[in-house]
């Protein structure tokens, strides 16, 4: 199957096959890309952006991320997780909001200063 | 008029059966057709200037459906069991014009207006020449108006702190022909008044502007001729009048005319029910519906549509006068309602072209088709070749309200003895408004004072109104000392016209409390450039919902429903 | 005041360009928002940085990078400030508002980063009603990532830009429905990998060689029209569809901001629309550098910060009398940066940006002075929305000959 690495922009275009053994992937600029088709066949990974409301004067909204991937099927999960928090004071951009969310090792972090 | 011959010729022309006749005022045509335009043109077969009567054309399309108006959302008591000396259906140049003149006496005067602003129908979106008057061939009420009212502009827009330039208008002539048949406007120009007009020749219009070079042989010039922001002058003529003690409501449609012994008694709006001891008809494309709810239905309104187009003064081949081609033995045939559009330099040193004609029988319908823009550049860049396409920064669409005869109706109602009819108000109303206003004022006052009600003067009038701030015109000494008094005029918000933040706040705190983005947009601008609010939209939503001390998504764009945003995120 | 260098624009080209002009020269960066980053700021997405951090930031993380290095310089910043007059004397005298009053600044370089803006409804020529809902991308991102809200439930969004299909994600995920992406080309504008991660990801439709040919609504959008175009991109009459929504977001193009590079005389190139310059950033007016999406508008910020180098590190230094040589090209190319090589400044990298103006595969780009070869690459695809960077080294090259082609042929 075809299929177009987003780990960079480069957006190699993959042509993955299933063999009996695993998979062999071809196109792939770098070492990224394979690991990237092998994870899509078998547990899609996504980083996730988003942002959390604030009672920050000047801040209604603050951007966050995930500081890692989580499974793709969880994003719409994750997304209620953060409609659920309000930042109530200023931090420092990196500062982790949750810990370990939606049952996986990934944090969520800020991603703009407000210092 | 021998109306039975022109239904005849009607059905011999367009194989339309009409039946016509006529009572005191009216020649009523009756039928069916589902072609509007031959409706418009056999409406107009049957106007007899002559015997003063006006056409009602009652032929029914059969073509097209048309819209229920607009009306706003809003339902609520606000105006209910007032009582009000004089109510102006209709908040457009006429009816502020109107409601600040009778500012001068001491008058409850009440404006009614559907739109959340003011301006909002042909008013808002025409070209803002104001006109000589040089294309009105006869004696009429528009021509009296047009050459009085033009004369009046430096001193109202002095009053109302309203940008006004006469820089005049070369109408170009492209054939010796033309030119030579062009003496027929001096005389006109002399029996009419309109001061100054003379024919000038190709070198001398050749340098006024190059961009004709290749084709003009020569030009009438009419130096009279002037430019306005027609939303500017209507928001300060309305601004004004508030200041002196008129109300205008907003969001406010008349639903329906209570009327007896031929008296309107009361006035029904979304706002309440209330009475007026005198209406003023200022309903533009709606004043023969809002006539026919007072019983005094005898004219008919043809809406017509025009589209202009607005090009970014900074790019290239751009004319830098208002210009038009004169129109040729041919094109005098094919367009006999518009002057053709032109050229025209606007007050804020935009370039804008237009606009086209169209009959049209959806009375609101201000959307635009890429033909409306092919037609209006194509035909104006006959004028100035060097245009390019990609000047356009915007178009928009407004319907004016001709009556069959083309003249102005403004005048007491024969049968209704409380109402005044301000209808047919096409262009040149905006140039005619500063004088016929006054006549309108008076007129209300005499028929007050008949109708036994004291009429004193308003000691505490005011003509005066304070032009906004606006920093990119101040020097750069003044700009300092203002920005020292208050930062905000030194924040810049809307990068392409310069607008400060000041700025913005002063245009939503105005006088009529209008607090919306398309009402900041045309009180200062913000959002009219190149970007078109592109980047200031979100900042002026932000400062509206500051300013106003409300969320972010009670903003809305223009009339209510124009929600900007529906709702914060994470709560959807 | 006087400075060497004032940057104008503080998003990346600024912050990359300020930061780097600050080494050898006295710098003055002058920032129209009350904050610096620029669009950055709204970016809140994530893949920025990959080629210069090996890291996917989001931009504001992006920039803030920027901006804590610019602190540890002597840059002297002002905010919320914007720059009216620009005359040119001796040396360059600025004039700007700001909320302190209007002020002057005396400078011998000005850099140029201000970015670029997003193509409107009108630029594009929609037809149709004048009702609420319908944002240029940039705008809608403003509002959900900024303010906070979200502009609607149903969105149709025309063209597949890049902002276009990261808010076709995010507006998803924030829970409206985007009932497709438009586009009037036969190929995407975006790059593959977000048609990949912001469509496919979340079965968001994309319709090529259509586009939305009216907008129907009272007060807010209410439909749109959408209809197939010819290979014109003429809308084919009979293919007009109605699709319900009640926003439509418009990501069909950007365009460098050139406003101050106008009164300054500076000449534009009509394929980026951003100024014509060297290799080192200058334009052909001297001592006016234009860096970043107001050179030409690029898809990925590492290459914005890397042009603000460019600029920042020749403006900081003196400069000798140029030598301009054209640099023609043949082939298939949408745009080539930069145009002109001034020969008397180090030859040995020149940083060269290019677009190829339709999808190309197996090309050979080939750099040749007087005749002479110098240069080759192969590109297995070329595609207009990705753009491509090479370094060339013209020092071995006789460029007395004046004569530098860079052609792109199959091979």
């Amino acid at each position: 199957m075809d299929m177009v690495c987003i780990v960079c922009p480069n957006g190699c275009r993959l042509q993955v096959d299933k063999t009996d053994g695993g998979v062999t992937v071809q196109g792939a600029r770098c070492k990224r890309g394979e690991n990237f088709a092998i994870s899509e066949l078998t547990c899609p990974m996504r980083s996730v952006t988003s942002s959390v409301r604030t009672t920050v004067d000047g801040y209604p909204v603050v951007s966050v991320r995930t500081d890692g991937e989580i499974p793709k099927d969880k994003m719409f999960e994750f997304i209620r997780e953060l409609s659920k928090f309000t930042l109530d004071k200023r931090v420092p951009i990196g500062t982790v909001l949750i810990e370990k969310v939606c049952g996986t090792d990934i944090n969520v972090i800020t991603t703009s200063e407000m210092l | 008029m021998n109306l039975a011959k022109i239904a005849n010729g009607v059905y011999k022309k367009y194989g339309v059966k009409v039946q016509a006749t006529q009572d005191e005022r009216s020649i009523i045509v009756t039928g069916e057709c589902d072609d509007w335009g031959k409706i418009v043109e056999i409406g107009k077969l049957f106007v007899d200037k002559k015997s003063g009567k006006y056409v009602v054309n009652d032929i029914r399309f059969t073509g097209g459906e048309d819209r229920p108006p607009l009306l706003p959302a809003v339902c609520d008591d606000k105006l209910e069991g007032t009582e009000w000396d004089v109510v102006i259906i209709g908040g457009g140049i006429s009816g502020c014009s109107v409601a600040r003149e009778l500012c001068k006496y001491n008058l409850k005067v009440l404006v009614c207006e559907k739109h959340s602003d003011v301006a909002h129908g042909a008013s808002g979106a025409n070209d803002g020449m104001v006109h000589a008057g040089i294309d009105i061939k006869h004696k009429c009420k528009k021509l009296h108006y047009v050459t009085r009212g033009n004369a009046m502009y430096e001193s109202v827009c002095r009053n109302l702190g309203v940008e006004f330039e006469r820089a005049g208008q070369y109408v170009i002539f492209t054939s010796r022909l033309i030119k030579f048949l062009a003496r027929t406007y001096l005389i006109r120009a002399k029996k009419h008044n309109i001061p100054d007009v003379e024919i000038i020749g190709k070198k001398e219009i050749c340098a006024i502007e190059p961009t004709v070079k290749d084709f003009a042989v020569g030009a009438l010039k009419i130096p009279s001729t002037g430019a306005v922001s027609p939303y500017k002058l209507t928001i300060a003529y309305a601004e004004n009048a508030v200041q002196n003690g008129a109300t205008i409501s907003l969001d406010t449609a008349v639903l329906s005319l209570e009327h007896t012994d031929s008296q309107i008694t009361g006035i029904t709006t979304n706002r309440g029910k209330f009475t007026a001891k005198c209406v003023i008809n200022c309903a533009g494309v709606f004043a023969d519906k809002i006539a026919q709810m007072a019983g005094d239905r005898y004219y008919s309104i043809h809406p017509r549509k025009g589209v202009d187009l607005l090009l970014d003064p900074k790019s290239d081949g751009l004319p830098s006068n208002a210009i038009s081609l004169s129109p040729t033995l041919k094109t005098l045939k094919e367009h006999k309602n518009t002057k053709g559009g032109g050229i025209i330099k606007t007050v804020d040193g935009n370039i804008l072209l237009g606009p086209n004609a169209h009959e049209t029988y959806l009375r609101e319908d201000t959307s635009t088709a890429s033909c409306d823009i092919d037609e209006v550049f194509n035909k104006q860049q006959r004028c100035c070749p060097s245009m390019k396409r990609a000047a356009i920064i915007a178009y928009f669409a407004g319907v004016r309200a001709p009556s069959y005869e083309e003249d102005f109706i403004i005048e007491r109602s024969a049968k209704v003895r409380n109402l005044i009819h301000v209808a047919g108000i096409q262009s040149p109303g905006l140039t005619a408004a500063p004088a016929f206003s006054l006549d309108v004022a008076e007129m209300a006052k005499d028929m007050l004072q008949s109708l036994g009600v004291q009429i004193t003067e308003n000691p505490n009038f005011d003509p005066h109104r304070n032009a906004p701030i606006r920093c990119k015109s101040l020097s750069d000494e003044q700009r300092d000392e203002l920005i020292k008094r208050n930062s905000d005029f030194g924040k810049m918000i809307c990068r392409c016209e310069q607008i400060s933040l000041g700025e913005i706040k002063q245009a939503i705190n105005n006088p009529l409390k209008v607090a919306t983005v398309d009402g900041v947009k045309r009180r200062v601008r913000a959002g009219m450039g190149r970007c078109q609010g592109g980047f200031c939209m979100p900042l002026v939503v932000k400062t509206i919902a500051e300013e106003l001390g409300v969320d972010y998504c009670d903003v809305q764009k223009g009339d209510d429903g124009s929600y900007v945003a529906i709702g914060n995120i994470k709560e959807i | 005041m006087k400075y060497d260098v004032v940057v104008i624009g503080g998003g990346p080209a600024g912050l990359a360009a300020a930061i780097r002009a600050s080494k050898n020269a006295s710098v003055l960066l002058i920032e129209r928002e009350a904050r610096l980053g620029g669009i950055l700021k709204q970016c809140i997405h994530d893949g920025f940085g990959v080629v210069r951090f090996g890291e996917k930031l989001s931009g504001p993380e992006y920039a803030d990078r920027f901006i804590k290095e610019l602190r540890d310089t002597n840059v002297t910043v002002s905010l919320f400030s914007f720059v009216t007059n620009i005359v040119k004397n001796d040396c360059y005298k600025l004039t700007y508002v700001c909320a302190d009053g209007v002020k002057t600044v005396e400078c011998d370089k000005i850099i140029l980063s201000t970015g670029c803006r997003e193509r409107t409804r009108n630029g594009i020529f929609i037809q149709g009603d004048r009702c609420a809902g319908i944002y240029t991308a940039g705008a809608a991102q403003n509002l959900v990532n900024i303010l906070g809200i979200m502009p609607g439930r149903k969105v149709v969004i025309l063209g597949s830009g890049d902002i276009g299909l990261i808010m076709a994600r995010r507006l998803t995920l924030e829970g409206a429905t985007v009932e497709g992406v438009y586009e009037a080309k036969s190929t995407p504008s975006g790059l593959t990998r977000n048609i990949h991660q912001c469509l496919h990801d979340f079965n968001i439709p994309l319709h090529l060689s259509t586009t939305v040919t009216r907008v129907i609504g009272k007060n807010r959008l209410e439909q749109v029209e959408v209809s197939q175009v010819d290979e014109k991109m003429r809308p084919i009459s009979g293919t007009e569809r109605i699709v319900d929504c009640d926003t439509l977001v418009l990501a069909v193009g950007l365009i460098p901001e050139n406003e101050l590079a106008k009164d300054l005389s500076v000449k534009i190139d009509p394929k980026t629309k951003g100024a014509i310059v060297d290799q080192n950033c200058q334009t052909l007016t001297d001592n006016v550098y234009a860096c970043g999406n107001a050179l030409h508008v690029n898809d990925l910020v590492d290459y914005v910060s890397e042009s603000g180098e460019t600029a920042g590190e020749d403006a900081s230094k003196p400069c000798g009398k140029r030598k301009l040589v054209p640099v023609k090209v043949k082939g298939k190319f949408l745009y080539m940066v930069p145009q002109m090589l001034d020969v008397n400044a180090d030859v040995s990298k020149v940083i060269t940006y290019f677009r190829a103006s339709e999808e190309l595969s197996k090309q050979k780009l080939t750099v040749t002075v007087g005749g002479k070869e110098i240069f080759s690459k192969r590109f297995a695809k070329l595609l207009p929305p990705e753009m491509e960077r090479v370094v060339i080294d013209y020092s071995a090259a006789d460029l007395a000959s004046e004569q530098i082609l860079i052609e792109l042929k199959e091979g």
